[in-house]
């Protein structure tokens, strides 16, 4: 069977069905695809995400996938000092709502539905093809082999990301820009504030971090990711121990666990080629200090399904009439992934002591009253290498 | 000859496909398929998988 369309997303996760819907609304016509039987299940990923992010994407916060707004955060030093921020003075990227990502992904891909995408779950690509001024990608959806003709395809094929090798770019992550993670949900966890997200630094996960991100109520998402190129032993096992020398988790129970990879080396440089673009984790579209990567996705789904429908009725799907995509991407997600590299390697330079260190410091400090300028000069006094590896950049 | 074993509690979550320099790894929703033919044995996937759900295996 041969189906043909202007623009086949392959993947319907944030990044994928925000694509297809701004494709849609600009009057491409739009097949969605994904391998699995539900989409959003399961969850990969600790369901952060900012308020200002959903905002700015025009997302209406909706009870049926937010289960939780925070007011704070708590970051952690190895030997337990706390930071406290306060979300209203310091903006963090991925501290505001936690979601319900299997409710929440379903709506999107509910939302690129209602804007006229055609959806077709259990459909896994497994090839693509050059033909003339199109592609084919070959697909199997429940036993049946069918080939679906695009016009431009999108890779929104995940941490995987091996539609973008099938048209040439280098997708393919690197272990040390790959963090290895592990989660349980959990309930009867006991936080100090339920309504702040913790971070846990130091060895407990190397290379990363661990978090506990509240669901409501006693509900919430332990988890950590590590660097494997940092550690032998898994994901797993650090999450382990985490939980088991975590004051908060000491009678948690799990009722969920998820694995999976997070690419976090800063967004892939060549996004696009002939009739073909890539967004979300399949280009690296992930902030690389937090691994938070849902409204980045969403947001340069917004910029492809758009580039794509204006392609479409200009009838040039050439790499050079979809650099724009590349271009906004670069502008408004990567530029700003440059200085957050730099910060996560500063922060994976420290070791335990000196995280000890540095929480000690700003014990003393009222943050909510600090600009960043102030904040960096005092961490420079506890900290002198935060000189050469920050001072450029604020 | 060497086969990559799938571990029984492997969760297909693709991390290894991710890294896989050859992209000889297809993930499906609850399989795994290795182009073992040309597969060059870095073990980048083995090294990344959070349950360590891979596994080498010389067989006759």
């Amino acid at each position: 069977m041969i189906i043909e369309t202007d623009v086949l997303v392959i993947g319907a996760g944030p990044a994928g069905s925000l694509t297809a819907k701004h494709a849609a609304l600009n009057g491409a016509d739009v097949i969605i695809i994904d391998k699995k039987s539900e989409i959003g299940t399961p969850k990969r990923c600790a369901e952060g995400v900012s308020k200002e992010g959903l905002k700015k994407l025009k997302i209406e916060p909706s009870t049926r996938w937010v289960t939780k707004e925070l007011s704070g955060v708590r970051l952690i030093a190895p030997n337990g000092t706390s930071v406290w921020l306060n979300d209203e003075k310091v903006k963090l990227p991925e501290a505001g709502y936690i979601l319900e990502r299997k409710v929440f992904d379903k709506h999107m891909a509910m939302d690129a539905a209602r804007a006229g995408a055609q959806i077709m779950i259990k459909t896994i690509a497994n090839g693509l093809r050059r033909d003339g001024d199109s592609l084919i990608v070959t697909a199997e959806s429940m036993g049946e082999e069918l080939e679906i003709k695009a016009k431009i395809v999108i890779g929104a094929d995940g941490p995987e990301s091996r539609v973008g090798r099938w048209v040439g770019l280098k997708t393919a992550q690197k272990p040390k820009n790959m963090e290895s993670c592990a989660q349980f949900e959990m309930v009867n966890v006991k936080m100090e504030d339920p309504d702040a997200i913790e971070f846990h630094f130091g060895s407990t996960a190397p290379g990363g971090y661990a978090w506990i991100f509240p669901k409501g109520d006693d509900i919430a998402n332990v988890g950590l990711g590590i660097l494997t190129t940092e550690t032998d032993k898994s994901a797993y096992e650090h999450l382990l121990d985490f939980v088991k020398n975590n004051p908060a988790t000491q009678n948690a129970q799990p009722v969920e666990f998820n694995i999976g990879g997070d690419p976090v080396g800063g967004m892939h440089k060549e996004l696009t080629a002939d009739n073909f673009m890539l967004v979300g984790d399949s280009a690296s579209q992930v902030n690389p200090l937090t691994g938070g990567g849902i409204i980045s996705a969403m947001e340069a789904g917004v910029y492809a399904g758009k580039v794509a429908a204006k392609a479409i009725k200009e009838g040039d799907y050439s790499a050079k009439n979809l650099s724009e995509y590349q271009e906004r991407c670069e502008e408004n997600i990567g530029v700003k992934f440059e200085r957050d590299l730099k910060v996560k390697d500063y922060l994976q330079s420290l070791s335990d002591e000196e995280l000890n260190s540095i929480a000690d410091a700003f014990q003393d400090i009222e943050l909510d009253r600090i600009n960043p300028a102030e904040l960096i000069k005092q961490l420079i006094k506890v900290s002198p290498k935060a000189l050469l590896k920050l001072g450029k950049l604020f | 000859m060497m086969i990559m074993k799938v571990k029984e509690w492997c969760m297909y979550c693709g991390e290894c496909a991710g890294v896989c320099p050859r992209s000889l790894i297809e993930v499906r929703e609850n399989s795994l398929k290795f182009d073992k033919d040309n597969c060059k044995e870095c073990a980048v996937c083995i090294q990344v998988c959070p349950v360590q759900a891979l596994a080498k295996e010389e067989v006759e």
